[in-house]
């Protein structure tokens, strides 16, 4: 027994040695250390641009940003020209071409961007007077190129096509849409016309007219005293001519009188965007600027606040749930949002409606305020670190008309904020009762549980009203609206008299010509098109003897049986006449909008399960579109005549192949004429 | 215009590679549990990054138990013997903190960065998940659902987002790199309780961990409080799972078509490369820069301003421990076939391979990547994921002092040579994203 108590002895002596932290609790922290604001030197240019230096040696790097401060514009028609604006103004200089731009700012391993209203640069500091003479050379002699804004609005065309698959892109549309009305700055949206609309005069006359001193602010950060950047900023833009520049002013926008629900269908969606948001008015000079952000921290700013704490990681119905309150000069939006599971859409909803009817009834604890300053002044405090962050409080405080002191007292007045001024801005500015509930995601599954929340409007992906149809009076069966089709093009006999068919159509692209030529020989069962691109034969289709061959580039090969099937489907002239003995199943889906005509929907199913939809007019019963998966969407437009029979000569396709639809016009259409050897081959 | 050019050209020349860096200056030391501690000090912003880099990533995973180190990154936030559940993030938080982490094919890193008098709180908190975590069924399920959630929002509801699924699974045969961190949902409801605790046993353990702590400090007061909370840390055995697998060279072109919920189609190369830290991976950087990085590279310039194929086009090479992939990828203009498009990468890279690159472009090459690296360092978040990358796949945290020295070393015509070694047509992997026709599911 003694000798135990010996060993252990020893032991226990050695136990402090190992300073065994208490793990119970969480350590005291340190005395707060000072958050000190860097300063930022100021003067002002002759001209009236607004000049701040912030020295910072930390890294041998300088940046230069200029801002232009304007109201926000409408651009109507035009639509986008200012998001195509940097990219002209970094399109070449009466000095330097684009290419010669590009070489020098990239072999200085530097940066260089301009958008409307700004102009960035950054580089090491021993380029500091390159790229500052790069910089004025773009903001003083942009010339415009022609041919740079015909390939900028391509790619912003491409890039909305791109944009009308993308849930968040749709979700963004469409709230901006409501929320401030498609008449304002912030609410309008491009298209493809507004895009094409813009000229390089639209272009140089912004330019002319917003481009001014006197509006702007610079300002450079990083390895730079103030008299040498003084020196330096004469010398570049002291030069520069103000002028007036106008104003503009918009009415606010209003609230929904109750809250409105609207749904934006996107059938491959397997998640819901759900985006709870309505207009208001916040500006970081407004009295209530830093208790709205403390209400929204706690509400669902960050990963701890109570929509992100319920909605993830209490219920696992998204990967993320956060509200905002902007804060804009003009109006800004309260948002609430996340992407959630699809068959948790309306418990999703449910708790988001819960939470925000939950801060207005109840508001915030203590203890949630107290998280809540903690967060705010820790991102303040990180946010410093940057040496940018002093440069862009500096302009804050002269753009926003900002005490002088408003952020070197931000920390002690964000403190200073107590329970009831944020319960009372909770009461003010949180409105459950008049806010846009949108989804975007799958209509088939979601929509009838959406009405639970009210009336559910549905958009398009481009946020505009889905026309309403009233189906009351369409009720025809599926061999209904096949047989008034054959009606409509000139009755079934005339019909089944054509039987071989040539067809020469013809597309634009890119400004070269693309052929189509189509030999169809209903008796024979043979079909064969040809593809030719500036006269050249680039792929042909062959379809005979139960079998379908494709060749291109000198390559042909035979198709799987699978795809010969889908492709006989469109290997008459007027299929409907084939569907019955070709033993095809038909069968009606309702009726449709097509690009503003109401139309049948009749899915034609083939023997393999191959699938093709056809759309007949409601009012004239022509078919005006067939989709497959094959060949993509071909929509019809204009008919006319042949031999007592009504075909269509003007064809949109829309390949899976290609993002854009070519437009087809039929050059030459040839009914029951005996084809030569070399057609048939 | 043209001579004023090549005049100034020459004068950048000289003055290329003068040391721009400041030199990041640091202490460390390996703890007896194995622990790996580094330290950098820089008290001008009073806050703190403490990071814990975990070398467990997807590649150490069972292959039918695929997603276990994403998921760990998940449920380590979820509370620990001595931190309730939820409680974690809200501490950070609560204290002016944020805090996030990620998982990769080769690591784990966790982060928060803190107001600095609360770097004992970050230690203490990190220093609990490693020590004892709690990992439950409640939390198990809970992230489980979340992380469904996590790969629907970021892979299949997001267009071209099964990109690098699509491309690794290809790319790879026998090397777990075939398969990413988001791992398969089907493994995850399959995985019980007691395989994640399993494999958090086995490599979320002091030897094979590094810990990092960069910003407002004091050396010696870190130090200590570093060992006051991760010394008593049990080490785990050290024969940790990492696979020893040569990933057999592919001598033919592997090519598929996807179709996914977008407008425009896009075109995905991938090519092999060697180990993260094989030498020639300078030049593969530098002759990425050249091929996509900037408006004056080689192919911005001819396919996206001159021909106009591209919407935009972009060469990134993801360097992995055991030797990634080169990735090239365009998305197409309006109109055009994205074989037209492959056709002119093609013959681009074919051109590098031939021709390779002058002396100018090097010369615009070195000036970038010394931008790029001088800018690399410019945040404490930045600088502890440096220095604890540099330690764990360079082998020195010194590293992140010499990274410019290794650049140095390429000569002009190692960009050739490397062009010709990986980024050639043996093996490659070509995938075409268009789009999923219209009415189908």
């Amino acid at each position: 027994m003694k000798k135990i108590l010996l060993y252990i002895f020893p032991l226990l002596l050695l136990q402090p040695v190992l300073a065994q932290v208490d793990r119970s609790t969480y350590p005291e922290p340190g005395p707060a250390p000072e958050i000190k604001l860097g300063d930022a030197a100021a003067f002002t240019l002759e001209n009236g641009l607004k000049v701040f230096v912030v020295e910072n040696r930390k890294l041998p790097r300088v940046a230069i940003s200029l801002v232009l401060d304007r109201d926000p514009l409408l651009e109507k028609e035009k639509t986008g020209m200012l998001g195509l604006f940097g990219e002209m103004m970094m399109g070449g200089t009466s000095n330097r071409t684009k290419d010669e731009l590009d070489e020098e700012v990239d072999f200085i391993g530097a940066s260089l961007s301009a958008s409307s209203t700004s102009l960035f640069a950054s580089s090491l500091k021993k380029n500091q007077g390159k790229i500052l003479e790069l910089m004025t050379d773009v903001l003083y002699n942009p010339v415009f190129p022609e041919e740079e804004l015909d390939k900028l609005k391509k790619q912003a065309i491409s890039g909305l096509a791109a944009s009308k698959d993308d849930p968040n892109s749709i979700s963004g549309r469409l709230t901006s849409a409501l929320n401030f009305g498609k008449d304002h700055p912030y609410g309008e949206t491009q298209t493809e016309a507004t895009i094409n609309a813009v000229t390089v005069a639209d272009i140089k006359n912004y330019y002319e007219t917003y481009f001014k001193p006197n509006i702007a602010y610079l300002a450079i950060v990083g390895d730079i005293s103030s008299e040498e950047a003084e020196g330096l900023l004469k010398e570049h833009f002291e030069s520069w001519e103000k002028g007036d520049v106008p104003s503009h002013t918009y009415p606010v926008p209003a609230v929904p009188t109750q809250n409105k629900v609207a749904l934006v269908d996107r059938p491959a969606s397997v998640q819901t965007v759900v985006n709870i948001t309505y207009p208001m008015e916040m500006s970081t000079n407004h009295p209530d600027f830093l208790t709205t952000r403390l209400l929204n921290y706690v509400l669902g700013g960050g990963a701890s606040s109570r929509l992100f704490m319920n909605l993830r990681e209490d219920k696992g119905f998204t990967y993320g749930a956060y509200s905002s309150i902007g804060s804009d000069k003009l109006v800004t939006s309260f948002s609430a949002r996340a992407s959630v599971n699809q068959t948790a859409t309306d418990s999703a909803i449910h708790e988001f409606l819960y939470e925000i009817k939950k801060m207005v009834e109840n508001g915030v604890t203590e203890s949630e305020l107290v998280a809540a300053k903690a967060n705010l002044s820790g991102s303040f405090g990180r946010s410093l670190e940057s040496p940018s962050t002093i440069a862009s409080f500096a302009i804050n405080t002269q753009r926003y008309g900002l005490p002088d002191d408003f952020y070197a007292t931000y920390l002690q007045r964000l403190n200073a904020v107590t329970v009831e001024q944020v319960n009372a801005a909770a009461k003010k500015y949180l409105k459950p009762e008049n806010m846009y509930i949108t989804a975007v995601g799958n209509a088939k599954e979601i929509e009838d549980k959406l009405r639970t929340f009210g009336e559910v409007s549905r958009f398009t992906n481009m946020a505009d009203p889905e026309r309403e149809i009233d189906t009351s009076e369409l009720n025809l069966s599926a061999s209904e609206v096949l047989a008034a089709y054959l009606s409509a093009i000139g009755g079934e006999e005339a019909a089944e008299q054509i039987k071989t068919t040539k067809i020469s159509m013809s597309a634009e692209v890119q400004g070269n010509k693309l052929n189509m030529i189509t030999v169809q020989d209903s008796e024979n069962q043979v079909m064969i098109q040809r593809m030719l691109m500036a006269g050249n034969e680039m792929s042909k289709t062959l379809l005979r003897d139960g079998k379908a061959t494709v060749s291109a580039m000198g390559q042909s090969q035979t198709l799987p049986d699978e795809q010969f099937e889908y492709l006989k489907m469109s290997m008459y002239i007027v299929p409907e006449l084939q569907y019955e003995t070709m033993g095809y199943t038909i069968s009606s889906d309702g009726v449709k909008d097509i690009d503003g005509e109401t139309a049948y929907k009749v899915l034609i199913t083939n023997p393999t399960g191959g699938e093709v939809a056809n759309y007949y007019s409601t009012a004239t019963g022509l078919k005006i579109r067939s989709e497959d998966s094959i060949t993509g969407v071909t929509s019809y437009g204009r008919y006319e005549e042949f031999e007592g029979v009504l075909l269509p000569v003007q064809l949109s396709v829309e390949s899976p192949m290609i993002p854009f639809p070519l437009n087809f016009e039929v050059d030459d259409l040839e009914v029951n004429i005996t084809l030569t050897p070399e057609e048939l081959n | 215009m043209k001579r004023n050019i090549t005049l100034l050209i020459g004068i950048y020349l000289t003055s290329f590679w003068v040391q721009a860096q400041n030199a990041i200056d640091f202490r460390e030391v390996t703890l007896d549990n194995g622990l790996h501690l580094i330290m950098h000090q820089d008290n001008s912003t009073p806050i703190v990054a403490v990071s814990v880099l975990y070398h467990v990533g997807s590649k150490n995973e069972n292959p039918d138990r695929t997603g276990f180190a994403h998921f760990f990154e998940h449920l380590l936030f979820e509370g620990t013997e001595n931190i309730g559940r939820g409680e974690y993030m809200n501490k950070i938080q609560a204290i002016g903190g944020t805090l996030n982490a990620f998982t990769s094919s080769d690591i784990t890193y966790y982060y928060e960065i803190v107001p600095s008098n609360y770097l004992e709180t970050a230690l203490y908190m990190e220093s609990e998940r490693m020590l004892h975590p709690k990992i439950d069924q409640i939390g198990v399920d809970t992230q489980r659902d979340v992380i469904k959630e996590e790969k629907r929002q970021s892979y299949d509801n997001r267009p071209y987002g099964t990109i690098l699924p699509e491309t690794m699974k290809r790319a790879f045969s026998e090397h777990p790199y075939r398969w990413t961190p988001i791992g398969s949902m089907e493994d995850l409801d399959a995985a019980r309780l007691d395989e994640f605790i399993a494999f958090h046993k086995s490599f979320y353990v002091p030897n094979n961990a590094t810990l990092t702590i960069a910003g407002d400090i004091d050396y010696d007061q870190a130090e200590a409080w570093a060992r006051a909370y991760f010394e008593e840390i049990p080490s785990g055995p050290d024969d940790f799972f990492r696979p020893d697998v040569t990933e057999p060279a592919k001598t033919t072109e592997i090519r598929d078509i996807i179709y996914d919920n977008i407008q425009i189609p896009a075109i995905i190369q991938a090519y092999n490369l060697p180990p993260k830290n094989h030498p020639d991976s300078y030049a593969l950087e530098m002759l990425s820069t050249y091929l996509t990085g900037g408006n004056s590279s080689l192919m911005t310039k001819e396919l996206v301003d001159k021909q106009q194929k591209a919407l935009g086009v972009q060469a990134i090479p993801l360097d992995l421990e055991d030797g990634g992939v080169f990735i090239m990828y365009a998305i197409t203009n309006m109109g055009v076939d994205p074989g037209e498009l492959e056709t002119e990468i093609d013959l681009l890279l074919k051109k590098v391979r031939e021709e390779g690159i002058s002396e100018n472009e090097f010369q615009k090459l070195q000036n970038i990547i010394e931008n790029d690296l001088v800018s690399k360092n410019s945040s404490m978040e930045g600088i502890a994921q440096n220095l604890a990358e540099a330690k764990v796949f360079y082998g020195g945290t010194n590293y992140v002092n010499e990274e410019l020295d290794y650049f140095r070393k390429v000569k002009q015509e190692d960009l050739q040579r490397v062009a010709n070694d990986y980024i050639n047509l043996d093996g490659r992997v070509v995938l075409y994203y268009l789009p999923k026709p219209a009415d189908s599911e």
